[in-house]
């Protein structure tokens, strides 16, 4: 398994975690927010909270404040695929 | 650990000392923190980057935040055509984002053990519209928008957000404002006199305390208004 597949997995899992029907499977494609999203808004902190803390484990910190939150079309909370990627893509940027 | 904006001078700093003698850890943020008698650290809360660096070392440190005072705020008594752009953008910039950098910043510490108590500030102008006021009492009527609606945001983490909208306190802030113009505010007052610093702390206290974990989103001014 590679780094970036391993991240994502990681970031897959703390999304599995918060859910309450743990028989969801979260793919790249899964929703976070809007229509058919998996999340609340109050699991939504809690997995920044959860992504916070495995940043820090990894040695950077996850900037979920970032003005790639707040576009529509570019959301890193769009999906689970897009949420891990920008979380890959700010830790290979603060390396 | 309750972290306190603005606990240099005035408000802020007579609630550091009142909740000092109650045993609370506090840590002090203020512009310049020269001389102040508990932990500080400074930082211009109008500036995002300056409250995030606050937040890293909160971080760094592992303290257990309990409480967020927002009592950074600066004011200009001016008629509104008559305020330069640059200090109308000073007065938001320092009471409005000072205070929701702080608080959007800040409150993920108290999100995560779900509990903790976040005090911010207004003033009487806005519930008077005080006249030569104008910017100033924008600039906070904006505090109790977000406050309210902020408060909703944190309920579900048990996190209290609530407003002190003091009137005229005898502290800094009021240089410039004759006595005979404080007389004609405090006028306005439901309870018509002057209060002082020590009745904004009674208040911050009964907000920091578990028994009135029943209120969030509320203005509570000081005075009656």
């Amino acid at each position: 398994m590679t780094d970036t597949t391993m991240l994502q997995s990681q970031v897959y899992d703390a999304i599995s975690a918060l859910l309450e029907d743990t028989s969801r499977k979260v793919g790249d494609d899964t929703p976070l927010l809007g229509d058919g999203s998996l999340l609340d808004s109050m699991k939504l902190v809690e997995l920044c909270l959860s992504l916070e803390d495995l940043a820090s484990g990894l040695g950077f910190e996850f900037d979920w404040t970032s003005d790639v939150a707040m576009s529509k079309s570019r959301s890193m909370f769009r999906t689970a695929g897009a949420l891990a990627g920008e979380f890959i893509s700010q830790m290979d940027a603060k390396k | 650990m309750i972290v306190v904006t603005g606990a240099s001078k005035g408000l802020g700093r007579a609630i550091c000392d009142r909740l000092l003698t109650k045993d609370f850890e506090v840590f002090g943020l203020a512009r310049n923190v020269t001389g102040t008698p508990f932990p500080s650290m400074s930082c211009d809360v109008s500036s995002y980057e300056a409250v995030k660096a606050v937040v890293q070392k909160l971080k760094k440190d592992g303290v257990k935040i309990t409480g967020l005072i927002n009592a950074a705020g600066i004011a200009s008594m001016n008629l509104a055509v008559t305020t330069p752009p640059a200090v109308s953008q000073n007065i938001v910039q320092t009471n409005l984002l000072g205070t929701i950098f702080c608080c959007q910043l800040i409150a993920p510490l108290m999100l995560r053990h779900k509990a903790g108590a976040i005090i911010n500030f207004s003033t009487i102008a806005v519930a008077l519209g005080l006249k030569g006021e104008s910017i100033y009492a924008a600039s906070k009527a904006g505090v109790e928008g977000f406050t309210r609606a902020f408060a909703r945001e944190m309920a579900d983490f048990n996190v209290t957000v609530n407003c002190v909208a003091p009137g005229p306190i005898d502290t800094n802030l009021l240089k410039g404002v004759s006595p005979l113009q404080v007389g004609r505010i405090v006028a306005q007052q439901i309870i018509p006199r002057q209060f002082t610093p020590d009745a904004v702390s009674d208040l911050v206290e009964l907000l920091l305390d578990s028994r009135s974990s029943s209120l969030s989103g509320q203005v509570l001014h000081v005075g009656g208004a």
